[in-house]
């Protein structure tokens, strides 16, 4: 299925949403994907930006699951971001991303865990992502 | 066209001597304005031939091709990263594998489109040995994209990073 908004890559491979609270999705980490063969030559390694790129796409997932597929929803505010441990290729990223009530019905406020396969911690964000009903056709 | 004329101060020949990211992830075209150690100007260029807009469905309005924010945020952390390590000796330059390692207080105000210059202001708020702490703002022309509260670029030893 084509992509409907720009992506560096498809950042999410399986996604399950909760409908209230939140979502979980993984990504397999994958040398071959867009923009991975510059990050670097001698050295694949996951980009930190990517991570963010991947609760992005599973909470677009989770809005479109809610409000439908023609939604937009875009990354209004990066509250804040720590990177703790790389992802290689191999690893599978795994997002768990818990929503945290707003006042604005257009803005999705979440709490994302990203966790390796091996369990350890490779990420911490909150994002605020903002929702444009308007785009629908 | 004189900003055409006029060569900047860093080429992008010059960047790929600077920082390890490689086409296509090399996100930083030019270095216009440049203070070693404390504040540069970097420009980059959206167009509609990056990756980023490959396999996009037909008929879609132009919000589509908004210029993704993570991207947008990796563009200006290299543009930070080029500050940092220009103005850091190569003696007392940290050994090992660029990272993003976090950010705050990033707000998008503005999307940015295939045809826009991205101009990246970024300065450095303190550095700790292999960690640079940058702050700043990204233009396309006179619209504000974004404001960056902070991101933190770390050099890490590649051989902690592999063998994890």
């Amino acid at each position: 299925m084509k992509r409907t908004y720009a992506a560096p890559l498809t950042a999410v491979d399986r996604a399950e949403v909760l409908p209230g609270k939140g979502v979980r999705a993984e990504k397999d980490v994958v040398a071959h994907d867009p923009y991975l063969a510059g990050h670097y030559p001698h050295f694949t390694i996951y980009p930190g930006v990517f991570t963010i790129e991947s609760v992005h796409q599973a909470v677009r997932r989770m809005v479109a699951a809610e409000r439908g597929d023609w939604v937009r929803t875009e990354i209004d505010t990066i509250v804040s971001v720590s990177l703790s441990a790389p992802l290689l290729p191999g690893d599978v990223l795994r997002v768990q991303a818990d929503r945290v009530p707003t006042a604005e019905e257009d803005l999705v406020r979440v709490k994302a865990l990203c966790r390796r396969s091996d369990d350890v911690v490779a990420a911490k964000m909150t994002l605020v992502l903002r929702v444009h009903p308007e785009e629908a056709p | 066209m004189t900003a055409q004329l006029t060569r900047p101060l860093l080429s992008h020949a010059d960047i790929t001597r600077v920082l390890p990211h490689r086409h296509p992830v090399l996100l930083v075209d030019s270095v216009l304005e440049l203070e070693p150690g404390v504040a540069i100007t970097a420009t980059k260029a959206v167009t509609g031939s990056e990756p980023c807009y490959a396999g996009l469905a037909d008929g879609l309005p132009d919000s589509a091709y908004a210029y993704p924010v993570s991207l947008i945020v990796e563009s200006f952390g290299q543009a930070g990263a080029v500050l940092w390590l220009v103005g850091t000796p190569d003696d007392e330059r940290p050994v090992g594998t660029l990272i993003f390692g976090a950010a705050r207080g990033v707000v998008v105000h503005d999307r940015a489109y295939p045809g826009d210059v991205l101009t990246h202001r970024v300065r450095i708020e303190t550095i700790t040995g292999p960690n640079a702490f940058m702050s700043g703002e990204v233009h396309a022309g006179d619209r504000l994209v974004a404001t960056i509260g902070q991101v933190l670029a770390v050099i890490r030893e590649t051989d902690a990073l592999d063998g994890n």
